[in-house]
């Protein structure tokens, strides 16, 4: 009886995540597996079976191409970038010195806000008109004319990015500075006392104590990269042209607004396709990697 | 020898610190000046404060609706999430069945499912519930959130030892006592924590309100500020000012909760 009880409590329990495990989760993935390959527009009764023609378009259709190229770039750089700095930036924020608590606090707050607000302020910061202050700065100093941060295809997806570097640099060298507080300061000591360089010490007991960090670290780059929508669709809508579309907005703008439902399946089956085969790939060179040096 | 290498790292450090806040410095100073003025230098201070867009700001934008249909979604999101994601994570602690550790793997396996790809018909379905532009239809659609929470919860409740939950067996307490009076008060700290990185997620979010909220009287703070672009396109400063109010809870936010946000970032990761 009791034993019976306590099984009855444990699916009550359980119930509610059940729940939405199902409503959003099983069901809708099951939906955009099955619309992927029909021509569903969101309104009318049926829809017909296309096979893969929806996955084919997704790489000839301009946008859908543009779409699947810039979020490809965006999320390797802004992994490599961030990556890049952020560790040496958490070696020197771990260091003692005056001002460090308000210099940590500067470096990890742009992460905190909303990036859809922070790219329409940069949207300003970046304009060629009278509000865009890097552009009258570069002006007054160097006579440089109005660069066009926004509107040529290049400097917009450099804009998003480096936006997405300033937004994000703080955030995860916070992150492998509490990696880094947990090292042992008698590695260092020891170390010290055998004649070793600080940069030796950085190769041979930071970097490979650090490998732990950066499997997160980048994970989480490499999979918010391909996720992200925010903020270049606030800097630049995704223009100029599909220069900086990312897949998230196609994924939206064919679903919802142009009723191109199977469509949009398919580039959101794909989208899951891709994410799953970085987060397989990073978890086995992350294995590997870590396996090298302990 | 050590201090001094202190005092050069500062050097560097502080004004590199500053480059960074710059951003922030313009849009809050510039709020406080004419557009004429701040035309004329975008990134001195005003000889004296204006204050003029903060009141029109005020007047023309509905934002003590958008804050408070933020709040609403937020704090009804967090809660939904919490009590689902550790009710799932005392139901999965207590059970040895081999149900509930399948349902466990499938959990990980959802945790991994990138929103966008079930966006499409999460819309169509509140669509036909009547869901869609309505606060509801948004906290249902965090409450997907509750996913992560549950990893968050049940990593920290292995750490409660098991003599606990019998001893309060013995003495005649049913499940749904233990996890009340006694689980939920020992877990507080990773509540806290959980709750605090999910709502810097619910409050900032700008994709779902962007979908799935139209009307002007139900939109949170960070779409009133995206459609307030269309509306000031000209009036540049007082797009800035809007977004200075709007960034002003984030603010007071970070600095009452920068203990929590860290430790959320560090314990989140490496799950």
């Amino acid at each position: 009886m009791d034993r019976l009880r306590e099984r009855g409590a444990i699916s009550l329990f359980l119930l509610p995540i059940a729940a939405v495990l199902v409503l959003l989760f099983l069901i809708p993935l099951a939906q955009s597996v099955y619309y992927s390959f029909t021509d569903y527009d969101g309104y009318s009764a049926t829809a017909h079976y296309v096979g893969l023609r929806n996955y084919a378009t997704a790489f000839t259709d301009s946008s859908m191409f543009g779409s699947l190229t810039f979020t490809m770039i965006y999320a390797v750089s802004t992994t490599l970038v961030i990556t890049v700095l952020a560790i040496p930036l958490a070696v020197v924020l771990n260091r003692r010195f005056a001002g460090r608590n308000f210099v940590r606090s500067v470096f990890f707050f742009p992460a905190v806000p909303s990036a859809a607000i922070l790219g329409l302020v940069w949207t300003f910061i970046l304009n060629p008109l009278g509000s865009g202050v890097v552009n009258s700065v570069l002006h007054a100093i160097a006579g440089i004319g109005p660069v066009p941060w926004l509107s040529d295809d290049r400097l917009a997806q450099m804009s998003v990015i480096g936006v997405a570097v300033w937004a994000g640099t703080g955030w995860h060298a916070v992150l492998y500075l509490a990696y880094l507080q947990s090292i042992p300061a008698e590695y260092y000591e020891v170390a010290t006392i055998d004649g070793a360089s600080s940069a030796q010490m950085f190769r041979s007991i930071t970097l490979p104590l650090l490998t732990p960090a950066m499997t997160v670290s980048t994970l989480l780059l490499l999979t918010g990269g391909l996720k992200v929508y925010d903020l270049p669709f606030t800097l630049t809508k995704g223009g100029p042209g599909f220069a900086t579309h990312t897949i998230t907005q196609s994924i939206i703008e064919n679903g919802i607004a142009q009723g191109r439902v199977g469509q949009a399946s398919a580039l959101a089956v794909l989208f899951l396709i891709v994410v799953g085969l970085v987060v397989l790939a990073q978890l086995f060179i992350a294995r590997r990697v870590e396996g090298r040096y302990s | 020898m050590k201090p001094r290498r202190g005092i050069a790292t500062s050097l560097v450090m502080v004004p590199l610190g500053c480059l960074i806040a710059v951003p922030f410095y313009y849009i809050v100073v510039n709020t406080f000046k004419t557009q004429a003025q701040t035309t004329q230098s975008p990134l001195g201070l005003p000889q004296r404060p204006y204050f003029g867009n903060y009141s029109a700001v005020f007047h023309n934008t509905p934002l003590v609706t958008s804050f408070l249909n933020t709040l609403y979604v937020t704090a009804l999101s967090i809660a939904v999430m919490l009590i689902v994601g550790s009710m799932a994570a005392f139901g999965i602690i207590l059970s040895k069945g081999w149900l509930t550790k399948g349902l466990g793997v499938v959990l990980i396996v959802a945790f991994l499912v990138p929103g966008q790809s079930t966006l499409i018909p999460v819309y169509q379905m509140l669509v036909k519930v009547h869901l869609v532009d309505s606060l509801t239809g948004l906290v249902f659609v965090y409450s997907a959130g509750a996913i992560f929470c549950y990893f968050l919860i049940v990593g920290y409740m292995r750490t409660v030892p098991s003599e606990i939950i019998e001893a309060a067996r013995i003495d005649g307490a049913g499940p749904f006592r233990i996890f009340w009076s006694l689980m939920l008060p020992l877990i507080r700290p990773i509540l806290v924590t959980v709750g605090v990185f999910q709502t810097m997620w619910v409050w900032n979010d700008f994709i779902t309100p962007n979908v799935f909220i139209s009307s002007p009287g139900k939109q949170t703070l960070v779409l009133q500020v995206y459609t307030a672009i269309g509306q000031f396109t000209t009036d540049w400063p007082a797009f800035i000012t809007l977004s200075v109010i709007v960034l002003t809870p984030t603010v007071i936010f970070f600095i009452l909760m920068q203990r929590h946000i860290v430790s959320g970032l560090v314990k989140g990761s490496i799950k």
